[in-house]
Formats: structure tokens, C-alpha cells, sequence
């Protein structure tokens, strides 16, 4: 069994040892650790300081010393991000902690989607996201796409302020079948339902599953509204999209 | 007896204003005040008041007889007329989305990226948003002069939201803090003037929304960044203060209070047995209902009932958590008035002045304390 002391990076040792509490999570993250490389521990701590400038240079150093771009990505990003992932769920960082690291896995990013794209790797599934009508805000909505994009789903952003005529021509012209919606006021969130609604006036209801989230809304709500699941943080989002796109299976 | 003694003060002899005052201050009401801080306008308010967003967000008149529809139609102690949150931010030039009837405004563009670049315009109390928010706060005060105005003003913290973008604002809370610290150095101003205009335009009191709740940052966050300042606000505003700061709050209202709001207007996520527990009597709590599952999809009954626990647990006043969603039903907003209501009948044991009776110490966890 993989032991914590297996892991190199000090900084990662110290995160495990601090802010995980739940068993299953501290097993799944030692062994984690434990089988990736010690470079890609490396790129994991930076990206949890929020170190930008480091996560960039040791992605592209990788590169260019032959470790996949998958393997990169799995192992360093997104290794590095579930840790931050956990410590926001359990209230150790809190958005802007989050939003640093966030920018450095986009730095990271950078260097492999390319590569990724060029490489015909077939995504998981696609996901529409968008803010829903009136709501400017996407702080969240931008957290979960990373996510999505780090956990293998292609993500078609629409943006804040969306219609939802604006969901049904997205769904129309592109093959995805999961939507994500988000709103971070009370005043906006019953355009949740307005979209759900469209989406059962043009028939295509049975046809997509709808995913909610947002700072104000509820699992009750996200019922209420008539959605699919919700997800609490980026790191539920990524753990519903799997679950759903199973479902539809695109 | 007391009622004998004095029938001409039993039931409901203050007026809406005095109520609301005396019960921001911690005071003794005839009846505790049901309140709208944040908007309470909704499509249904439009019709009666032939008055419309988005135009009502500008024009005077409008904004006046819309708000007016909170005491009018809901039987509420206040009127509330700034109900979108651009005022400020529209008159230092920060893009501004008016949205349309049903869908709410908001700042679309972001202007500001070094705090040295920042002054207020001279204009700024002249500016649009202002025009309007000043002459319906005025029209309001010449109307019902015995009802409580409620004057909102967007803090620098959250002014610096929507000049800087949220995004960028938050990151430099931990990349460049004292570039925050400046940023809301030179904000402060546009908010105190702010404040001071709605004051003297007539409103009763202020509300300041400073967002530094538990969804976007850490208690000791608020502390280092907003403590000192608000503190400042308190010696310099002029008039009764209410804080408000949405969602999460719990494990930061020691730290409202001690920064010396008069009130705090909590949201539906707090408890308000425990926001009582901490809050003491160096603060006065007026929430916390909660606006998507109660007044937006819930019922009159849903309404009245959750009225009734924030009311039990010894909070000062009731009102929605927040500016309600545009679609909820003015019968069920109804409920904030009658629970309030009911409540004060029920409580008035001397036909003068209401007592609440507040809960265990310890709240419910039946530790018997």
C-alpha cells in the first residue's frame, strides 16, 4: 500500500497531511502521488501555491523532456487542482486562493491543450455552460469549465447572460447533450427554469440532461427547476458531467 | 389592564418610521417592523404602479411610485428605491447592462485596472443613477413621511467588484493586497458620497453592501481588508447604518459587530438563532427569508411559517434575504407584513411594546443551559 512518506514533494506530503480528512480521499491522493513523478508533484505544489510563472516553466520543461501531455496534465494539473478542489470544499481556501490556482493551471494548459487537440484524443463528452439570463457573474461557471476541460469533457462556454434560446441553439447546432447552468443571484435563478421549460416546449427536454450550481442555489432547487443533478463546486460539476454523460453518451 | 390604562397606544400606534428606526437601534416597538432593505419589486408591483423596469431605474417618478407599492401593496414599515446595485458604479463609468422588464441590471464591463487612475467625477452626484435614486428618494419622503426609507450604497469593497471585475479584484486580494487596500482607499469616497446624498435627500438610513461573505472569502479576509474601514464608515456616515452581506455570514458577524453597524441584514443561509447568539445586543438583525424556496416557488403559508422562526429566534425585523426574483407573487410577499403581525399581537404582554421570546441559550441542541 502506497505511504505517504513515498512521496517526494515536500509541499505535497504537507497538503495531504494538513487539509485531507476524509480516508478515501487521503488513500486516492497518496497513491496518486505516489506513482507520479516526482517532477509532476513539482508542477501539482505549484499549482496549489497558485505559482503561476513555476507551473508554466516545469509544464513546458516536461514537454520538452518526453512526458505526454496526458500524463501532465493527469498527474500534475489535475492532481494539483483536486487538492485545492478539497481544501475549498472543507473551507481551508476560499475563492481567491482558488482563483490563483486556477491561473496557474491555465498556464499549464496552455502548453497541453494544443497538443491534446492535435492529438484526436476523443473527449468524454461535450458540455454547453453558460450563466443563465440576467446574471453576470462566472467566476464558478469559469472554475467547473476548467475542470471539465482537465477531466477530459470538450466545453462549449456560451458565456454569462444566456438566453434560453440561446441554450436551445447550442444544443442544436453541436452534438452535446449536457448543459450546465449557473446563476449566482436569487433573482436570477428561476431562469433556470425558463430554460429547462424551453428546452420541454421545443421537445428536446428528454434528449439533454441539465446540470445546475451557483453560490444560492440548492439541491431542492435544482429539483424544483426540473434539472438533472447539481453540483456543489467545479469538482461535483466534473463528477455529475461523468455520471450524466454516461446517460446520454455524448 | 394595560390596555385600559392605555387604550389610546395599545395595538399599533407607532408610525411605520419610528418603528423601523427604533428597531434597527435594538429599540421597543409596538410591532416588530416586516421590511423591504433590498427590493422587493416585482413584475405584478410594475403593472400596479405603471411603472416599469428597466425605465424605472432611471427615471425618478417612476422608481418612486414603484417602490412606494412595498408599503402601499405589501403593508410594509419601509420603501426601498434604489433596487438594482449600479448606483455608483454607473456614475464613475462602469459599463452599465439596464437589463429589461424582467431581468435585472448589471455592470457588463469592467474600467478600472490601477487604483491611481481612479477619481470620483465631479458630477457624480448629478449622473444619471443619481438623478434618479435622489429625486425618488425625495418624491418619497414628501409622500409618506411617516414611513421608513431605506437609502442602499454599494461599499467600496463591492463597488471595487464592479469597477475592477470580481475576478481580478479577488486574485489581487492575494497576489497584490496592498493594491486592494488602495483600491478601497480611493473608493471609500464615491460611497460616503453616496451615503450622505441619499441622507440628506431624505432617507432614514443606509444600507452598505460590502460582499465579503463565506462563498468568496475567509473571515480573517474581511478583518484585514474591511474591519478597520467599516469602523471608519460608522464615525462618518451620518445616519443609522445597516450592513448587509449576502450568503454565508456565521463565522463573521462577531466581526460586523464589532465593526459598530447599527443592524445587520442577514440571508437565508444564516441561522438566525445563532446569528442572535452572536450578534447580542451590540447589533440589531433584520433577514432573513429566504427568496428562491420560500417567496419565489414556496406559498403564503411557506412565507408566514418561515416568518415566524426568524421572528421567534429574537431577530429585530423581518424582510426577504435579498432583492426577491421579479416573478414571485405579491400574495406571498403578504405574509412578511401579517406574520409580523401575528407575532406582535401575540407578544405584546403590556398592549405597548412587544417582547420577543427568545430561545434558549444554546438554541436548540438541548444541552440545557
Amino acid at each position: 500500500m502506497a505511504q505517504l512518506s513515498g512521496i517526494a514533494n515536500e509541499t505535497i506530503r504537507a497538503e495531504i497531511e494538513e487539509f485531507l480528512e476524509r480516508p478515501e480521499e487521503i488513500e486516492r491522493n497518496v497513491e496518486l502521488f505516489n506513482r507520479a513523478s516526482p517532477a509532476m508533484q513539482d508542477i501539482a505544489a505549484a499549482l496549489i501555491e497558485g505559482d503561476n510563472d513555476t507551473v508554466d516553466r516545469l509544464t513546458a520543461a516536461a514537454l520538452a523532456d518526453g512526458v505526454p501531455a496526458l500524463e501532465i496534465m493527469d498527474d500534475g494539473l489535475i492532481a494539483g487542482m483536486g487538492i485545492v478542489g478539497i481544501k475549498f470544499r472543507e473551507g481551508f481556501v476560499f475563492v481567491p486562493e482558488v482563483l490563483v490556482s486556477a491561473r496557474a493551471m491555465k498556464a499549464g494548459m496552455a502548453h497541453i491543450e494544443p497538443i491534446l487537440a492535435a492529438s484526436g484524443v476523443e473527449p468524454i463528452g461535450t458540455v454547453i455552460m453558460g450563466t443563465v439570463q440576467g446574471d453576470l457573474h462566472d467566476i464558478g461557471k469559469n472554475l467547473c469549465i476548467m475542470m471539465l476541460r482537465g477531466g477530459g469533457f470538450t466545453v462549449i462556454d456560451l458565456g454569462v447572460n444566456t438566453s434560453p434560446d440561446e441554450f436551445l441553439a447550442a444544443v442544436k447546432d453541436s452534438e452535446a447533450r449536457l448543459i450546465g447552468m449557473s446563476a449566482l443571484l436569487t433573482t436570477t435563478m428561476p431562469n433556470m427554469a425558463k430554460t429547462v421549460e424551453a428546452f420541454k416546449d421545443a421537445g428536446l427536454r428528454e434528449q439533454v440532461r441539465f446540470m445546475v450550481g451557483g453560490a444560492p442555489v440548492t439541491p431542492e432547487f435544482g429539483e424544483e427547476v426540473g434539472s438533472d443533478g447539481y453540483g456543489k463546486d467545479a469538482l461535483a460539476c466534473v463528477a455529475l458531467a461523468k455520471q450524466l454523460a454516461l446517460e446520454v453518451r455524448r | 389592564m394595560t390596555e385600559q390604562h392605555y387604550p389610546r397606544l395599545s395595538g399599533e400606534w407607532m408610525t411605520p418610521r419610528r418603528r423601523f428606526l427604533s428597531a434597527l437601534y435594538g429599540g421597543r416597538v409596538d410591532k416588530v417592523p416586516a421590511m423591504t432593505l433590498s427590493s422587493v419589486i416585482t413584475l405584478e408591483a410594475m403593472e400596479i404602479a405603471d411603472a416599469e423596469f428597466p425605465e424605472a431605474h432611471l427615471d425618478a417618478e417612476k422608481m418612486a411610485r414603484l417602490a412606494a407599492t412595498a408599503h402601499e401593496n405589501l403593508g410594509l414599515d419601509t420603501v426601498m428605491p434604489v433596487f438594482h446595485s449600479q448606483l455608483e458604479a454607473d456614475a464613475l463609468d462602469a459599463s452599465t447592462w439596464w437589463g429589461t422588464k424582467d431581468n435585472w441590471p448589471a455592470v457588463d464591463d469592467h474600467v478600472l485596472t490601477d487604483p491611481e487612475d481612479f477619481k470620483v467625477p465631479s458630477d457624480y452626484l448629478e449622473r444619471r443613477s443619481f438623478k434618479a435614486a435622489l429625486g425618488a428618494i425625495r418624491l418619497l419622503r414628501k409622500r409618506y413621511p411617516d414611513v421608513g426609507i431605506v437609502g442602499k450604497v454599494y461599499g467600496a469593497w463591492s463597488v471595487g467588484f464592479h469597477m475592477v471585475g470580481i475576478e481580478n479584484f479577488l486574485m489581487d486580494t492575494i497576489l497584490d493586497p496592498d493594491k486592494i487596500r488602495r483600491y478601497l482607499e480611493v473608493l471609500l469616497p464615491a460611497s460616503m458620497m453616496s451615503a450622505h446624498a441619499q441622507l440628506e435627500a431624505g432617507a432614514d438610513a443606509i444600507m452598505w453592501c460590502d460582499h465579503a461573505n463565506r462563498e468568496l472569502v475567509s473571515p480573517d479576509m474581511y478583518r484585514d481588508f474591511l474591519l478597520e474601514m467599516h469602523q471608519q464608515i460608522q464615525a462618518e456616515v451620518g445616519g443609522p447604518s445597516i450592513l448587509h452581506c449576502c450568503g454565508e455570514t456565521t463565522d463573521r458577524i462577531d466581526y460586523f459587530a464589532e465593526a459598530g453597524w447599527d443592524c445587520f441584514h442577514f440571508e437565508s443561509q444564516v441561522d438566525p438563532i445563532k446569528a442572535k447568539e452572536i450578534a447580542g445586543d451590540r447589533m440589531s438583525l433584520f433577514g432573513n427569508i429566504n427568496n428562491p424556496t420560500v417567496l419565489f416557488s414556496g406559498t403564503y403559508d411557506d412565507c408566514y411559517e418561515a416568518c415566524m422562526t426568524v421572528l421567534n429566534a429574537g431577530v429585530q425585523g423581518v424582510a426577504p434575504e435579498g432583492s426577491v426574483p421579479l416573478g414571485t407573487k405579491m400574495e406571498v410577499l403578504a405574509a412578511l407584513a401579517d406574520s409580523a403581525r401575528d407575532y406582535s399581537n401575540a407578544h405584546r404582554p403590556d398592549g405597548r411594546f412587544v417582547v420577543h421570546d427568545l430561545p434558549p441559550a444554546g438554541g436548540d441542541d438541548g444541552s440545557g443551559q
